[in-house]
């Protein structure tokens, strides 16, 4: 009798879960808010949770960079000639210390635009690609704003909480993000197809672009704002039957090595 | 009480695998923690364990997930039933026989949270990513339901009388 109470049960469940999945409104609407207080209760969990992972991670990097140091130096003393080359690599780091500054300048200078949030967690199903900021409504985060970092795009808040937000990333299958190419201005829609490389779609054989463009956003979505970079053009395939080539592009941003990330607040 | 708190570490490891992916340059594989508890909830315990068991995994997993409202728990709760119907057939006598049977359960799962998307919605966008990433996931949630397995039988020998 249990059991068979159980069966039922679980089945409601089912019918329910399938209506939710479907978008009837008046499902998710109470769904939605039974979810945002679990996620209050999960989001500082989270929290705690990554500091000492954090601490671990960060420790872990010191020890291997350690390592890398010391490799370095043995080679330095064998090689003298890379010396010029570690000299450029200097040049290279003086270059993005340049860059650093300035974007934090301009978050300073313009405080009430931006929003830093620590990165706390990440999706647990692998079929979908986000993450999880330590940042939420008590901060001024609200669904769609863009989620930015010195390098380029992230991606967009999808779900905000008190104190935490999804954020969902340019390489998921859902996303997708106009942008044109700088300089020649070819537009297209960058998709996520759930690994490290996107597909930008949209672009027509004959329109101009190659590899090696740089993309930045082209801000026509309505979600991100015109000039945020993205990535770069690598493959670009134009044998393919149709009318639009088929083209990788590889994001500026490395989205397994986020620690902080810039929300960017809409007007 | 003992259930909250099985559930509870069940509940701390997958907010941990949250946090922990979040910093390890692991892609591929995700392990399912919910599914060693769901499968041992069925087969060792009550179903209203195995029941709890799905509703809670499902929608911790949606909380820390960009998943679509309702696919977690679909799936979770989609297994559950199965695991009940064939639980007069199924025989499981030690960790590996677990261990197989849920790696078994995470290929299932990605295949219903296919069928759910194609039949609901006619998408067929998540299908790559979804098979790409299922044998890998219910590689490492073998492994790992090897471990969850000792947990739960020295927990459940300790705390818990036999169902």
């Amino acid at each position: 009798m249990k059991g068979t109470l159980v069966i039922i049960t679980a089945i409601l469940i089912l019918a329910f879960s399938f209506l939710l999945f479907t978008d009837i409104t008046v499902v998710q609407r109470g769904y939605t808010k039974t979810k945002f207080y679990l996620t209050d209760g999960i989001g500082p969990a989270l929290k705690v949770m990554s500091t000492p992972v954090r601490f671990v991670d960060e420790l872990l990097d010191n020890y291997i960079n350690l390592i890398d140091v010391k490799k370095r130096n043995g080679e330095l003393k064998k090689r003298l000639e890379t010396m010029e080359l570690e000299n450029q690599k200097i040049t290279e780091l003086e270059k993005e210390n340049e860059r650093l500054k300035g974007l934090l300048g301009m978050v300073e200078q313009r405080p009430d635009e931006m929003i830093a949030a620590r990165v706390t967690g990440e999706d647990v199903m692998n079929w979908f690609k986000c993450i999880i900021i330590d940042k939420g409504k008590s901060a001024g985060v609200k669904e769609k704003m863009p989620v930015v970092t010195p390098a380029g795009v992230v991606g967009q808040a999808v779900e905000v909480s008190r104190w935490h937000t999804k954020v969902m990333i340019i390489n998921d299958t859902n996303s997708e993000v106009d942008v044109y190419t700088t300089g020649k201005h070819t537009r297209g829609i960058v998709e996520g197809t759930g690994q490290t490389i996107l597909k930008m779609k949209y672009v027509l054989k004959n329109d101009d672009i190659e590899v090696g463009d740089r993309l930045i956003t082209s801000g026509k979505d309505s979600i991100y704002p015109e000039g945020l970079a993205l990535g770069i053009v690598i493959n670009i395939n134009k044998t393919r039957p149709g009318l639009f080539s088929d083209i990788d592009v590889m994001p500026f941003n490395n989205f397994k090595k986020l620690d902080e990330v810039l929300v960017v607040k809409k007007g | 009480m003992r259930r909250i708190i099985c559930l509870a570490f069940g509940v701390f490891l997958t907010v941990c695998e949250s946090s922990l992916f979040s910093f390890l340059p692991i892609e591929l594989a995700k392990p399912d923690i919910g599914v060693s508890f769901i499968i041992y909830g069925v087969f060792f315990l009550t179903p209203l364990d195995g029941l709890i068991a799905a509703v809670l995994f499902g929608f911790t997993q949606e909380v820390l997930s960009n998943g679509p409202p309702g696919a977690m728990l679909f799936t979770n709760v989609g297994l559950l039933l199965s695991c009940l119907f064939v639980k007069s057939r199924l025989y499981i006598e030690s960790r590996y026989t677990f261990s197989l049977v849920c790696a078994a359960s995470v290929l299932f799962e990605s295949l219903l949270f296919l069928a759910l998307s194609l039949l609901s919605k006619g998408e067929t966008r998540d299908i790559f990513n979804v098979l790409l990433y299922a044998v890998p996931d219910a590689i490492v949630t073998a492994f790992v339901a090897l471990f969850m397995f000792s947990f739960l039988e020295r927990f459940r020998a300790r705390y818990w009388s036999r169902a």
